[in-house]
């Protein structure tokens, strides 16, 4: 189904040929979108954070509070730096894995906390309780952080689409769950693990979905 | 030019790096330079002179489209290779689907060997369509006989045509809604 000959194609584009502003590495582009979301979270925390929220979590009996938070953080990173690799064409695909381990780390450590939680017989146990809040907690604040997060990443018109949604949208949630810690003055029960969790997911799938309208696939 | 050694590479490197300037002579010797690279990538993945052609113009475009990812400086040649397979493998499903549409019918050749058992319903049928085609504004025409009769894609279309992608879709949706009004209606008397 081969329409012009290849060479009159090549002419057409040829002519034009107008100049582009060449985009920064991948590396500068993603260190300028995490200092722009640590910025963003540092500021929201110093201004409405509850005070006592990480304090109260770290006495309710979790042991592993401050290695949940450092996975979580470094999950987000890792998919924000992931993102913007696989958006240029010619990256390394090893990308895309390299935030599952702090992924499975957060999880693992996480449960850990929760059935400590359990064991020590605190609050929770399987209800749903705050679990609801968290979940619109984790979404509406995924979509502040994708809105910006997307709009960078379809600047390079992503050839492959889908691994750089999958990785902007963990990397948006797993920033939201981080930021939620510091909003969030109980201890994570085994729910709401599941529930961020599920609301993660839920955030990478719907700009996964949206991938060809909002990250301008060529 | 010869791949596999620094020198192609290094000089495509550069021809890339100039073309991002607004240099239309260095562009159209780096696209001539590359195609040659991704006929090759494309001969490995994909059957048929067709469908190789076709992925080289489709990775053309989009070098075309995606020509400011590339960063001066680093070699051209992985850049390039992921485009060339990315759109080697589209093609390759795009003719896996139509392979999956169409059947094979025995009873074709019958009806269809010979060319002149056909011709008078043919020559309607070009007829009928001419007649349709007259109807059409200039701007639905042309998105027709791109789109459709000449099979391009939308990207190639509006390179061709000038008429962006989102006027190319609207005028294509309008002229073929206006001819089923047409056909539905049937010929005048």
């Amino acid at each position: 189904m081969t329409k012009l000959p290849t060479d009159l194609l090549i002419e057409s584009l040829a002519a034009q040929a107008g100049p582009v502003t060449p985009l920064a590495s991948p590396l500068r582009r993603a260190l300028a979108a995490v200092a722009a979301l640590g910025l963003a979270i540092g500021a929201a925390v110093l201004l409405f954070a509850f005070p006592d929220s990480i304090a109260a979590q770290a006495a309710d009996g979790r042991g592993t509070l401050g290695f949940e938070l450092a996975s979580m953080a470094v999950t987000a990173v890792l998919a924000i730096f992931g993102a913007f690799h696989l958006a240029v064409p010619g990256r390394s695909r090893a990308w895309a894995y390299a935030p599952l381990a702090p992924f499975a780390a957060w999880f693992l450590l996480s449960g850990v906390g929760s059935y400590r939680v359990l064991a020590n017989g605190g609050h929770g146990g399987w209800e749903l309780g705050e679990s609801v809040r968290c979940l619109r907690f984790i979404l509406m604040v995924s979509a502040i952080v994708a809105t910006p997060l997307i709009w960078r990443l379809s600047r390079a018109r992503p050839i492959t689409p889908g691994p750089v949604a999958w990785l902007g949208g963990l990397g948006a949630g797993a920033a939201s769950a981080f930021a939620l810690h510091f909003f969030h003055p109980f201890a994570i029960t085994f729910v709401d693990l599941g529930v961020h969790l599920l609301t993660i997911l839920l955030v990478a799938a719907i700009i996964r979905l949206l991938d060809r309208r909002v990250l301008r696939p060529a | 030019m010869h791949w596999g050694g620094n020198g192609a590479d290094g000089e495509l490197t550069e021809l890339l790096a100039r073309a991002q300037t607004g240099d239309a002579d260095a562009y159209r010797r780096f696209l001539r330079g590359a195609a040659p690279f991704i006929r090759a990538v494309a001969r490995r993945r994909l059957r048929g002179d067709e469908a190789v052609e076709d992925a080289v113009q489709e990775a053309l475009l989009t070098v075309h489209r995606v020509r400011h990812t590339y960063e001066p400086g680093r070699p051209v040649e992985p850049w390039l290779a992921a485009i060339a397979v990315r759109r080697a493998i589209d093609i390759a499903r795009r003719g896996g689907r139509v392979g999956r549409r169409e059947v094979h019918d025995e009873a074709a050749y019958e009806t269809f060997a010979d060319p002149r058992t056909n011709a008078v319903e043919r020559n309607d049928d070009a007829r009928e369509l001419r007649r349709m085609m007259d109807e059409l504004s200039p701007g639905q025409k042309e998105a027709i006989e791109l789109l459709k009769m000449r099979e391009m894609s939308l990207a190639e279309a509006s390179t061709a045509s000038g008429q962006s992608v989102a006027s190319l879709k609207v005028n294509v949706h309008r002229a073929i809604k206006r001819m089923r009004l047409m056909l539905a209606k049937g010929p005048p008397e």
